[in-house]
């Protein structure tokens, strides 16, 4: 579709310039104290899960702990106003646990939490009122004992249960040579109501992150795997077909994968030119990646080509301060923070533990893209470029006011919150429901336009580090009043474009 | 060969003016030599900073270290101090017995812990359990005296060769060993950055030639001609050269793609190519058992020479600044061809693969014979059989050429790369060590 269409006002965003985002640090005043504690088991990790657990349309916070207490904090904030957040007994208060991840896994239409851990990985089935108990039995869930650090979800056709991916990192017990002991991940696909054993996925090689991805718009879901080489023998990213019915195999190089080996720790994707092929942000030492299809198109080989530096996201190194070591990158997250119509990147950055080699003042990263889509640095001037020892974050709207915020977890120091106080345009929420599994529509692709500007988000459960967002897909609107909006649904079908006014959230369902 | 049958031989050598009061062995000390190795190895690939030529560095010190240890307690080897460039001599065992197991211990753990201290949490936490678990091998059984004396006999040792290789001028590595910027001479034969990695726009290492070497004279010692003249000219010597590369690249046979990996050594990814070297000899340590005396003499000299053989290659590179065959084939040749291998972030000519292995083989092939056949395992572990080879050369041979079949090297950088590293390890050879 071309130009202005239905007479609606479309044709303004994105806004022409980048606006710089306004955050103002809200830890201490809004109550949010928690840390993520813990020596080398706890290197890595330090999740946070953003949903809302008590049906007050506001996301509410499951932290990770490490060698503290998992904890969950129930959001106060006002709307519109300032942020604020009360502890509360949930059922999650145990320890080791790295990361954690909101889903819907039994479908009731509460939400449930997956927590990774050092040791057994537990499933919390919700119960309403931010209250949890665990489910591993009832669900045939198998926890394993590993050292559990990435997570992906999906719902095959048909299952009534989401097929869950578990990265698992070093043997926990391997005092001497940690090199080369990577445990396998594993695979917990249904059978019938409950899980069957976990397949291991092997081979495997200390994943940091992971995702479920229909990469090459064949409507078919991939796993894709970031892992750590510091760890691995023999390994590179990974990319794992998954067929019904059949065990999940690698994709190869006979098949046009091409063997790239970093210190894979997080990875975020979006559709960055809407191209309809989703290109992927893998953090790491040093330089970061971005990954776009070296010839995007139907049955499009998977073969990359960074083209981080390109973009101006490369994000090697601290930006400010006297610390020019190499950076470290944790979390990432493509996100709109100014809703000019642009998506944005977020970085979480900090050193591992005493490396000396790479920067010790490690600020977060706040990439703002730009109209010709190279992004610009603006973490220092946004007020979020905390050089705290950052893990996983979350980009999300705390307090509904249609602007996003921002959490980030810090290994042993304190979890920060931001309130997004910038001046930001125009915003549309979608929300997707369905009757029966899945019921928020994950696998989805929502697709916003507005005159001839489009946006897609691949709605999934997994990637970052150690952190996942569940609720409405956020997108800006620039100075558009309205906007048009469709779904791609996981079985295929593809709803009627839906003209929606700004700055509200639209619920959408398979039948319109 | 019995290891400890040997120690036995050393003390009986005839040189019982130069031992000290009283030399036991409680324990076997290779294993202590070959366990640290291990370890070694594991730092070099997950320690940032440690490229090819910083890994051949630590490697000579603590070659240098195990066998001055050794030395130490057994009069039969002759001391590297006044034959290696600013080595004083070293500490010595005063009154009362030592334990040669345990002497080696605490260098060997004293020496690793120093020239990796930069290591990541797991390269510490392996260092302080390596350390704890073979402290407690070693010293079982020995009465308290004399692990003490040993322990502070090891650790003098090792602050002694640490102080030495301070000052040699290739102990600080910043940003990875990568300048901060870098500006390409106006010539089209100078090397340009060949990475999207904004960390590699600058040549690595770029005064590396001026470190202090340890058995040869100075960088320049064994210097090379000129690389063949840059043309674009496709009946010049170096167009040929870049269209060999090219051309081996195109028809690459299975074999030849699997010489280009198995010598790839990248850093951060294995060892890099002086640990394979490292790897090998240690490998054959443990299984042919040889000899202590032959173990360390054998460490300290490969450390030695791939050290030295790393300070002059680089001197030369730095000389020459030569491009890469990636740079001139997109230029002239085919703007869309990619090497196998990934192109190293520094100058092409010689061969830093090519100069390390001449240099090994020269020392190797001195220490333990001619046509000494053995089959290679060092990427066992990464799924990689074990490569069989008729002697060092064959292997050495072998790894130059892969550098042209990985498309990141011409001919001459090869051929000339052997030649430098057989110059380089010959000052190596030369050194008298075992009586």
């Amino acid at each position: 579709m071309k130009g202005c269409v239905l007479g609606l006002v479309l044709c303004a965003a994105p806004v022409a310039a980048q606006t710089v985002p306004q955050f103002v640090e809200e830890t201490t005043p809004s109550g949010l104290s928690h840390q993520f504690t813990g020596e080398w088991e706890y290197m890595v990790g330090g999740g946070v899960a953003a949903f809302d657990c008590n049906g007050d349309a506001l996301p509410d916070l499951a932290l990770s702990g490490g060698t503290a207490p998992a904890a969950l904090f129930v959001n106060q904030s006002g709307a519109s106003g300032a942020l604020a957040f009360a502890p509360v007994e949930s059922g999650i208060e145990m320890e080791a646990v790295t990361g954690t991840y909101p889903i819907d896994i039994d479908s009731d239409g509460i939400t449930d939490l997956v927590l990774l851990r050092v040791g057994e990985n537990v499933v919390m089935r919700g119960l309403g009122d931010c209250r949890f108990e665990r489910a591993n039995e009832d669900w045939g869930f198998d926890g394993g004992d590993a050292w559990s650090t990435a997570f992906a979800a999906m719902w095959e056709a048909g299952e009534s249960l989401p097929t869950l991916a578990i990265g698992n990192y070093i043997n926990q017990r391997e005092e001497a040579y940690p090199w080369g002991s990577c445990t396998d991940n594993w695979l917990h696909r249904p059978a019938g109501a409950a899980y069957a054993p976990p397949l291991p996925l092997t081979p495997s090689f200390c994943a940091l992150s992971m995702l479920f991805t229909d990469w090459n718009g064949s409507g078919k879901k991939s796993l894709r795997v970031s892992n750590d080489r510091e760890y691995y023998e023999g390994g590179q990213e990974q990319m794992w077909h998954l067929e019904p019915d059949a065990a999940p195999r690698l994709y190869t190089e006979a098949e046009g994968w091409k063997r790239l080996r970093i210190w894979g720790m997080g990875i975020a994707s979006t559709d960055l030119d809407a191209d309809g092929y989703p290109e992927f942000y893998l953090t790491s030492m040093a330089d970061n990646k971005l990954q776009r299809l070296v010839t995007p198109a139907p049955d499009a080989l998977p073969d990359y080509t960074d083209i981080a530096w390109a973009k101006g996201v490369t994000a090697h190194r601290p930006f400010m301060g006297e610390d020019l070591r190499p950076s470290t990158g944790w979390h990432a997250l493509f996100a709109d923070v100014n809703n000019d119509g642009r998506a944005d990147l977020f970085v979480a950055k900090g050193n591992v533990w005493e490396m000396p080699d790479f920067a010790m003042a490690d600020p977060n990263n706040l990439l703002v893209q730009g109209a010709d889509g190279v992004f610009v640095e603006m973490a220092d001037k946004a007020g979020v470029a905390s050089t705290h020892a950052a893990r996983g974050g979350a980009v999300v709207d705390l307090n509904g006011d249609g602007a996003l915020d921002l959490v980030v977890v810090n290994r042993n120091g304190p979890v920060q919150v931001w309130r997004n106080a910038g001046a930001v345009g125009n915003w549309l929420a979608v929300a997707l429901e369905q009757p029966g599994p899945n019921p928020t529509g994950i696998g989805s692709w929502v697709e916003v336009r507005t005159g001839e500007h489009l946006q897609r988000h691949e709605v999934i459960v997994g990637g970052g580090h150690v952190s996942g967002i569940w609720g409405p897909q956020h997108f800006g609107l620039g100075d558009a009043e309205q906007a048009e909006v469709r779904v791609i649904w996981p079985d295929g079908r593809v709803s009627d474009w839906r003209a929606v006014q700004a700055n509200a959230v639209a619920t959408l369902t398979p039948e319109g | 060969m019995d290891r400890r049958r040997v120690l036995g031989l050393g003390a009986a050598a005839g040189i019982a003016a130069l031992l000290p009061s009283r030399v036991m062995a409680a324990s076997d000390p290779v294993p202590v030599l070959t366990n640290w190795t291990k370890l070694t190895l594991q730092l070099v690939r997950h320690t940032a900073t440690y490229s090819p030529p910083v890994a051949a560095r630590a490697f000579g010190y603590l070659g240098v270290t195990g066998y001055e240890a050794v030395a130490a307690c057994d009069g039969a080897l002759t001391s590297l101090a006044g034959q290696l460039n600013g080595l004083t001599p070293l500490p010595r065992p005063g009154e009362g017995a030592h334990d040669m197991a345990a002497v080696l211990q605490a260098a060997l753990s004293a020496g690793t812990a120093h020239f990796f201290a930069n290591t990541g949490p797991s390269g510490q936490r392996a260092l302080a359990t390596m350390t704890r678990k073979l402290d407690e091998q070693v010293t079982a059984g020995l009465p308290e005296d004399v692990a003490a004396r040993s322990r502070a006999l090891g650790l003098a040792i090792a602050a002694h060769i640490c102080g030495w290789a301070d000052g040699d001028g290739g102990a600080v590595v910043a940003n990875m060993g990568f300048p901060e910027s870098y500006t390409a001479p106006d010539d089209p034969a100078a090397w340009v950055p060949t990475s999207l990695v904004r960390q590699q726009q600058a040549p690595l290492l770029p005064d590396w030639g001026t470190v202090r070497p340890f058995a040869m004279p100075a960088g320049d010692t064994c210097s090379l001609p000129p690389p063949p003249a840059y043309s674009e000219d496709p009946t010049s010597a170096f167009y040929a050269e870049a269209m060999e590369v090219y051309s081996a690249t195109k028809a690459l046979t299975e074999e030849q793609a699997l010489i280009a990996r198995f010598w790839s050594d990248d850093p951060m990814l294995s060892s890099t190519p002086p640990g394979h070297w490292i790897f090998v000899a240690n490998d054959l340590i443990a299984r042919r058992q040889l000899p202590l005396a032959v173990s360390v003499d054998v460490m300290a000299r490969l450390g030695i020479a791939m050290a030295d053989a790393f300070i002059g290659c680089w001197q030369a590179k730095t000389t020459y600044n030569l491009l890469r065959p990636v740079t001139y084939i997109n230029r002239v040749i085919d703007k869309g061809w990619k090497p196998l291998l990934n192109t190293p972030p520094f100058p092409e000519y010689p061969s830093g693969h090519s100069t390390v292995s001449g240099a090994a083989a020269t020392v190797l092939t001195a220490a333990l014979g001619e046509g000494y056949a053995y089959e290679d395992f060092t990427h066992e572990r990464e799924g990689l059989d074990g490569r069989p080879y008729a002697s060092f050369w064959d292997a050495a041979d072998e790894a130059g050429i892969s550098r042209l079949y990985g498309g990141i090297h011409f001919r001459a950088a090869i051929e000339q790369g052997l030649t430098q590293g057989r110059c380089i390890g010959a000052y190596t050879v030369a050194l008298r060590t075992l009586a």
